[in-house]
């Protein structure tokens, strides 16, 4: 063979290997239209879009939880506790709603609007991962650790409230002027349910501050190497307490559009939501270890999840055969993740 | 020695002395345990605290625990109640099969169980059980389904969490009745474990693959709660349901006009009879009956939705 030879033959190679490269990393995406186009054609009516606004919305939630999710998992982080803070925001907006506050030293009992229960739910859930992310940084508790632990506080929390039993009917009352609570679950702007256009405006919110602002190349620094991103000047334990805030705050909002959609609050709503949203983070190609992920890769993400739950529905498969189908395709995930980094690192060297 | 290890030791001793004298107080005040599933399903908290009350006004003292359907820890539970020198056990189990070594060594340490809600699969270790007749419930909320619907349409079951064996026997029931039907079609039939927000979820999906549903039948109420949700959520009023247990909230739903009918699963009454057969084994040293008491449920619809609170019926 002539040298020339030699040359081509490793064009050719590496023009081969960069277009698998650029399948690797439309991996989710690419996932994403095979499982629409196979339940197109194996749902019946899956194709409406009426169906297609439901499916999305049932993605909100999961979706939501993941934006939080993806800031924790890119400083290398992890929070086990959303679920149940979405039990528990849920339970505290309902107990307002149903019960008000109490205030025996005043004799009365004080009914909080919508809006400010909104803003109390919303507050609760930002100072819960506040607690998370104090116990990381102040008192160096593992992440896995100390949001475990708060999984099981929150929920007991969110059990204690009513001793188990759920806050049914929030509707509210005009005497008391707090209607409208299920607004956050059926009401629509443009024929589009609200539970979507709050996911996609965090979506917006999140993807710009994870890329244009400073705070955004912190956390990716913090997660990429976190030594040598606090002798470069950052304020680690700051960013990683800021993440943990935003995980909650993200989990009080799922929390509340749960509540709203049910029209009741139950204190196990919630359960394993976690491990939806991560699954969700790491199929968009957020790496475990911190550093690497996008906020749009997430939302595919739990699009596919989405997708797949709802369509696997619709076609009648039994619910084993659903979690087996998620397990796979969240396995498969992880694995052509390691593909792709394998092929980059191939063709750096 | 150190003195901090002294100051532990003297610790360590005044703590036993003390365990000791709580231990010889409970000896004068025999000691009941009450093990459930979570009580964040009202239905087991119901139960759970009617066993409590009823042991308390026969002068006992109580502990309430929840084994969360995780057969592990309610191998724990026993061993912290053996340990507790309880004189009986009154236990709703985590699994037919999972359960029957702990009941038998408690037994063993001379600790009777007394069982409710659900069954065990070996006679002669528990002191009783007593289980409502899930299979005669569940015929009585198909039958109440079937007349709603007119004896013909097509609907959607909402299964319960297909480990459990009562979800089983009560999906049985439902098609003995319902498949004697021909113009009854089922369309769709998931499993919702149980859950309200997996039971919403679903529903709004399969309205949207089967839009022409008019039954949606439950195998229990917190899932036919999540299907009203789904339905009101997508504006249809003609859609029957019905669900099964008896809550609160099912019960107002049919005060309401959005549920048809659910069936009363007599929980109170279960536990308090258990707690019964307990004193009375306790101190003539047998219950009296056979080993398994079936007991009868009651469907509730707009006749005596009313008269219905926490699992018991009213006058």
């Amino acid at each position: 063979m002539t040298v020339t030879g030699v040359a081509i033959e490793q064009q050719s190679q590496r023009a081969r290997s960069s277009a698998l490269l650029l399948l690797l990393k439309l991996r989710t995406f690419i996932a994403l239209i095979l499982v629409f186009g196979f339940f197109a054609v194996m749902a019946p009516n899956f194709l409406s879009i009426e169906n297609i606004v439901i499916v999305s919305k049932h993605v909100a939630i999961n979706a939501i939880l993941a934006i939080g999710m993806t800031f924790v998992i890119l400083t290398g982080g992890i929070d086990l506790s959303v679920g149940s803070i979405v039990g528990l925001v849920g339970m505290i907006a309902g107990g307002l709603i149903d019960y008000g506050i109490h205030l025996p030293m005043f004799g009365v009992i004080i009914y909080p609007s919508v809006f400010e229960l909104t803003l109390m739910a919303l507050l609760v859930g930002a100072l819960i991962g506040g607690i998370n992310g104090i116990l990381i940084t102040r008192l160096s508790v593992a992440p896995f650790i100390a949001t475990l632990g708060m999984l099981y506080v929150a929920r007991g929390a969110a059990l204690l409230l009513s001793g188990g039993a759920t806050f049914p009917n929030l509707v509210g009352s005009p005497q008391l002027g707090n209607e409208g609570f299920p607004v956050y679950g059926d009401g629509r702007l443009l024929g589009i349910p609200y539970p979507i256009i709050i996911m996609a405006v965090m979506a917006v919110i999140a993807a710009y501050v994870a890329i244009r602002t400073p705070f955004g190349r912190r956390v990716y620094a913090v997660g990429g190497n976190e030594r040598a991103a606090a002798l470069s000047g950052v304020r680690v334990n700051r960013i990683k307490l800021a993440v943990y805030m935003i995980s909650g705050f993200c989990a009080a909002v799922a929390g509340l559009i749960v509540s709203s959609q049910l029209v009741a609050s139950h204190p196990a709503n919630g359960e394993t939501f976690e491990l939806s949203a991560i699954a969700a983070a790491v199929l968009g190609g957020t790496s475990l270890s911190g550093g690497r992920g996008s906020i749009g890769g997430t939302i595919i993400g739990a699009f596919v999840i989405g997708v797949l739950g709802d369509g696997l529905v619709m076609m009648g498969v039994s619910e084993f055969w659903q979690m087996v189908v998620k397990g796979l395709v969240i396995i498969a995930a992880v694995v052509l993740d390691q593909l792709q980094r394998r092929v980059a690192a191939s063709r750096r060297a | 020695m150190t003195l901090t290890r002294r100051m532990a030791m003297l610790a360590l001793a005044s703590a036993t002395t003390m365990l000791l004298a709580v231990g010889a107080h409970a000896a004068d005040q025999k000691l009941i345990v009450i093990i459930t599933p979570s009580h964040d399903n009202p239905f087991f908290a119901a139960e759970a605290s009617a066993a409590d009350a009823k042991a308390k006004a026969l002068g006992y003292t109580t502990q309430v625990y929840s084994h969360d359907d995780d057969a592990s820890k309610q191998d724990q539970l026993f061993d912290s109640a053996i340990a507790a020198h309880a004189s009986a056990i009154i236990l709703d189990n985590a699994g037919a099969d999972a359960s029957i070594a702990a009941i038998k060594k408690a037994k063993d340490a001379g600790i009777p169980s007394f069982l409710i809600d659900r069954e065990i699969n070996a006679t002669g270790v528990a002191a009783v059980q007593i289980v409502s007749n899930n299979y005669q419930g569940a015929t009585l909320g198909a039958q109440a389904f079937v007349t709603a619907m007119g004896e013909k349409g097509n609907y959607v079951e909402l299964t319960g969490k297909q480990s459990d064996t009562n979800a089983g026997i009560r999906s049985k029931g439902y098609h003995d009745v319902i498949d004697q039907y021909p113009d009854m079609k089922m369309v769709a039939q998931q499993s919702a474990n149980w859950d309200q927000n997996e039971a919403f979820s679903k529903m709004e999906s399969i309205l949207q693959a089967h839009p022409e549903v008019n039954g949606v039948i439950a195998g229990n109420d917190t899932m036919a709660m999540g299907a009203i949700a789904a339905l009101k959520a997508a504006g249809r009023k003609d859609v029957i349901v019905t669900g099964f247990d008896g809550s609160n909230d099912v019960r107002d739903a049919v005060l309401a006009g959005t549920a048809k009918a659910t069936v009363l699963q007599p929980a109170a009454r279960e536990a308090e009879y258990a707690v019964e057969l307990a004193d009375k084994f306790l101190k003539d040293g047998k219950t009296g009956v056979d080993e398994k008491i079936s007991m009868d449920c009651v469907l509730i619809d707009a006749s005596n939705a009313k008269n219905l609170d926490t699992f018991a019926l009213k006058g």
